[in-house]
């Protein structure tokens, strides 16, 4: 693509640079392994974020990520443990069931706009929670636990992926892959933005009569970006069971679903890496704030309620002017 | 059937009141009052405090949750909302912030009243059992004539008081409003502070009958939201006719599908779901985009 | 000379309301037509429908013979028909050369996932796109302001902005919404200039509701007349003005409009 500047290679390799070079380096200097479990949960949150995200990109809000990411480490636990499958096949598969549910549902809601979306997709997450307690193939609320470990993968003999059961710390492991997954994520939300679907989310957004009136089927776009934000969900959902190798109806919560929204608000709507930043700082913050101890959820609320009352256009919104990465 | 229909009329009335109290803030300010089930729980802990703690009269410690929610509502309103509304013109952020302040108040509760259930002695004894086809314990019925009585007024208030017209005229149209020389700087504080105390107060009630803890308030939140979208937002009517609906499936649900398991929130969001995709604007609500 | 547009027996009813009853003419191709008629007398309603924006109670709308009234207002648009906005309806955060880029939407060759994918179609419909655009703006007189954002430009362009986003579809039939409302008389007569060049040099079919007279009398080829929602008059500007039922109808009532 022509419109990447140099500036933007630069914070690119910079971005990879940190994640595969200098987070391992430091955390092996400094012994700190359990940063490698908070890093990879950022990753897995940040991929479900994109998708939140994306669907802000035609103009909605939505509080429903935490269903879709719960269907989908459902469909990849269920798919594992009840039908032996790879992991590696019922990832692609708890995204694509995720889609399918969103297509389903994204019929009728996506024609409700502003709160109206926003109460919904939230009430949704709720039910989704209440569905996986009733059913029973999702075991209600004893849910699934001790899920393998993903297998390893070869292809004519040649191995792909090694077999996560046969390493000695799988943190490693779990972290390269979730990075590997956001990175995919991100460049393709990238390429999504700046591609000629991107500019029609953006007519979209900005006047939905005047799109249909240039012969934009917003409907089926809506139902596409829904859709694809959904799989992002999926796919996050899944491997966050996977890691920890259980699912419950409250691995993901309505809390889940407003915090995938806030972490899309606090890095900035405008802004691509907005998500990834949102959820790096929102998940450190709430972690480096442990300490606190009990005090620990009344300092975070302050200091988010803070940001949103001094800089109510996100955080990348402070670096305007230095070329945002959009 | 008697039970059912019991049941319901007391569900739906809680109901009614938790609705009402998001929809006049949504209909006066545009916003959705993620935090309206924190202060619903709170409701609950104060009348906790003083009625099953401190031994305060019942009357008297609805009294003061509604006091100090509509204390909470108006702080809230003036040095929160009014800034950041002002701030930006986009309606995510005042979301954003709404869901900020539910987290704060989360921790406030965690800290002031901790995470335990708790539960106040009854207020009234004995059960009204009607040849074993309708059994409602008496404090049931006395919370729901209590319910009734609250919503009563509150209509009364919103119909007939000079606060009332010029609320009324606020959500209407703010800036005719304005013309018309309504304070609405003033009004909007008010309004917050009416529609917080509501939370209060239903809160303050339930207590007497589930109890309270810290977990209730997202739940809580949530029905608010579907009795809002079944209603149509932003209108006094159809708050009503969402608690009611809301309670009367819930009643059903409890009666009719218990041996399903726990599917009855799915079955209701299922055709919500239907029922929006035919009318979008809800019940009452006007059609709109 | 077959018709290209063809309004059948159209009737909008809003609960007991009638906004147009029964109404009929026909638009031919290469024509510019307007239809006029005091406030409220059911223009934009007709508008609308013709646009597919509303559905009508009963009746048609007929292009090239082909029902288009009652569908989606996207597939009205790519059978060729597009219709403008009054200037609040615009990408507001989108540059004038971005909306019309946009716009052209309908003439992509390449599939959404081609252009994810970077294919060699879509690279050639990216440059055409702009070549276009350029080309477009350049026919305005907007290459000025290609890069201004849409909510930076003054009223009179806004209406320039539109009509720009209407032609970058490519459309055989424009339908303009009150392209002369709050103009002066200089930019009335500037864009009286610029709806009879889309016609001459782009060849295409114009179909525009308005209430500024003098502008329609001078642009029109023929007019249709609507009062009280119904159907009063059709004709060339000169037998519309020498109309008894219009001066009745519509003229007398242009005397309050100038006294507000």
């Amino acid at each position: 693509m022509k419109n990447i500047s140099s500036k933007q290679l630069v914070s690119v390799g910079l971005l990879l640079f940190a994640i595969f070079v200098a987070a391992p380096l430091i955390i092996g200097a400094t012994g700190r392994w359990d940063f490698y479990f908070t890093l990879t949960s950022v990753a897995l949150l940040a991929i479900a974020s994109a998708g939140v995200w994306l669907t802000f990109y035609i103009g909605r809000i939505n509080i429903g990520q935490g269903a879709f990411a719960l269907i989908g480490a459902y469909v990849s636990a269920i798919l594992v443990v009840k039908s032996g499958v790879s992991f590696w096949i019922s990832l692609p598969a708890a995204g694509i069931f995720a889609a399918i549910v969103a297509i389903v549902i994204g019929l009728p809601i996506l024609r409700l706009r502003g709160v109206y979306f926003a109460m919904i997709t939230l009430v949704l997450t709720q039910v989704v929670t209440l569905t996986a307690l009733a059913l029973p193939i999702t075991n209600g609320a004893k849910g699934i636990s001790s899920i393998p470990l993903p297998s390893g993968v070869s292809l004519f003999g040649i191995p792909i992926i090694p077999d996560f059961a046969a390493m000695e710390s799988t943190k490693l492991a779990f972290y390269y892959t979730a990075c590997i997954l956001m990175i995919a994520t991100y460049a393709a939300l990238y390429r999504l933005v700046n591609s000629r679907l991107g500019h029609l989310c953006r007519s979209m957004q900005q006047n939905e009569e005047l799109a249909s009136s240039i012969g934009v089927n917003i409907s089926y776009i809506r139902m596409v970006i829904f859709a694809i934000s959904s799989f992002f969900g999926g796919i996050g959902g899944a491997m966050f069971g996977s890691i920890a190798q259980s699912v419950y109806p409250s691995s993901f919560q309505v809390a889940d679903s407003v915090n995938f929204m806030l972490n899309c608000f606090l890095g900035g709507l405008g802004y691509v890496f907005g998500p990834m930043l949102g959820t790096l700082v929102l998940y450190f913050g709430w972690d480096l704030l442990f300490e606190l101890g009990k005090y620990q959820l009344l300092v975070y609320s302050i200091i988010l309620i803070a940001v949103i009352r001094f800089l109510p256009n996100g955080l990348l919104s402070v670096r305007i002017g230095k070329g945002a990465s959009k | 059937m008697e039970q059912i229909l019991a049941n319901g009329i007391y569900l739906g009335s809680q109901y009614a009141m938790i609705a009402l109290g998001l929809t006049l803030i949504f209909a006066l300010m545009n916003v959705l009052n993620f935090a309206h089930g924190q202060m619903y729980v709170i409701g609950g802990f104060v009348t906790y405090t003083f009625y099953g703690q401190w031994g305060v009269p019942f009357v008297l410690a609805l009294v003061m949750s509604c006091v100090t929610l509509a204390i909470i509502g108006a702080l809230i309103e003036k040095f929160l909302f009014a800034p950041v509304i002002k701030g930006s013109a986009r309606e995510e952020s005042t979301m954003l912030l709404a869901a900020g302040i539910a987290f704060l108040l989360d921790a406030l509760i965690l800290l002031i009243f901790g995470e335990k259930q708790r539960g106040v002695p009854k207020i009234v004894d004995g059960v009204f059992n009607y040849d074993f086809r309708l059994i409602m314990p008496y404090d049931r019925i006395l919370i729901c004539v209590l319910a009734i009585l609250s919503i009563v007024a509150f209509i009364g208030l919103m119909q007939y008081s000079k606060t009332g017209r010029a609320l009324r005229a606020l959500a209407q149209d703010r800036i005719a409003a304005q013309l018309m020389g309504v304070n609405v700087d003033r009004y909007s504080m008010i309004g917050f502070a009416l529609g917080a105390m509501l939370a209060g107060l239903v809160g303050g009630l339930l207590v007497t009958i589930t109890g309270v803890n810290l977990g209730m308030g997202g739940a809580t939140s949530i029905k608010a939201f579907m009795m809002v979208m079944i209603g149509g937002a932003g209108v006094i009517s159809g708050a009503i006719w969402g608690g009611i609906i809301l309670g009367f499936m819930e009643a059903i649900g409890l009666a009719v599908l218990s041996q399903y398991g726990d599917i009855t929130y799915l079955l209701i969001f299922v055709s919500l779901m239907i029922f929006l995709a035919i009318r979008p604007q809800g019940l009452m609500g006007k059609p709109w985009g | 000379m077959s018709a290209l547009l063809q309004v059948k027996n159209v009737t909008k009813k809003y609960g007991g309301l009638t906004a147009n009853n029964n109404i009929s003419f026909d638009v031919s191709e290469n024509e510019i037509l307007s239809v006029i008629g005091p406030n409220g007398a059911g223009k934009s309603t007709l508008f609308k429908m013709i646009s597919s924006f509303t559905p009508t109670t009963s009746g048609e709308v007929l292009y090239h013979g082909e029902r288009i009234s009652n569908l989606k207002p996207h597939i009205v648009a790519r059978k060729g028909i597009v219709r403008t906005f009054q200037e609040t309806t615009i990408f507001k955060s989108m540059t004038v050369r971005e909306s019309v880029i946009v716009a052209q939407h309908l003439r992509a060759k390449a599939s959404l996932a081609g252009y994810f994918w970077g294919t060699k179609t879509a690279k050639e419909d990216v440059a055409a796109f702009g070549i276009y655009a350029d080309e477009l703006l350049e026919f305005l007189g907007m290459s000025s302001i290609s890069s201004e954002l849409a909510h930076n430009l003054p009223q009179g362009n806004l209406r320039a902005l539109g009509v720009a986003i209407g032609l970058a579809t490519a459309p055989k039939v424009l339908l303009l919404d009150e392209p002369f409302a709050g103009m002066n008389h200089d930019e009335t007569m500037q864009m009286v200039d610029l709806v009879r060049s889309v016609r001459d040099e782009r060849g295409v079919t114009v179909l525009l509701v308005e209430h500024d007279m003098p502008a329609v009398m001078n642009i029109s080829d023929r007019i249709v007349v609507l009062n009280f929602g119904e159907k009063i008059a059709e004709g060339s500007p000169s037998e519309i003005q020498n109309n008894e039922k219009v001066i009745e109808a519509y003229l007398g009532s242009v005397d309050d409009e100038i006294g507000m």
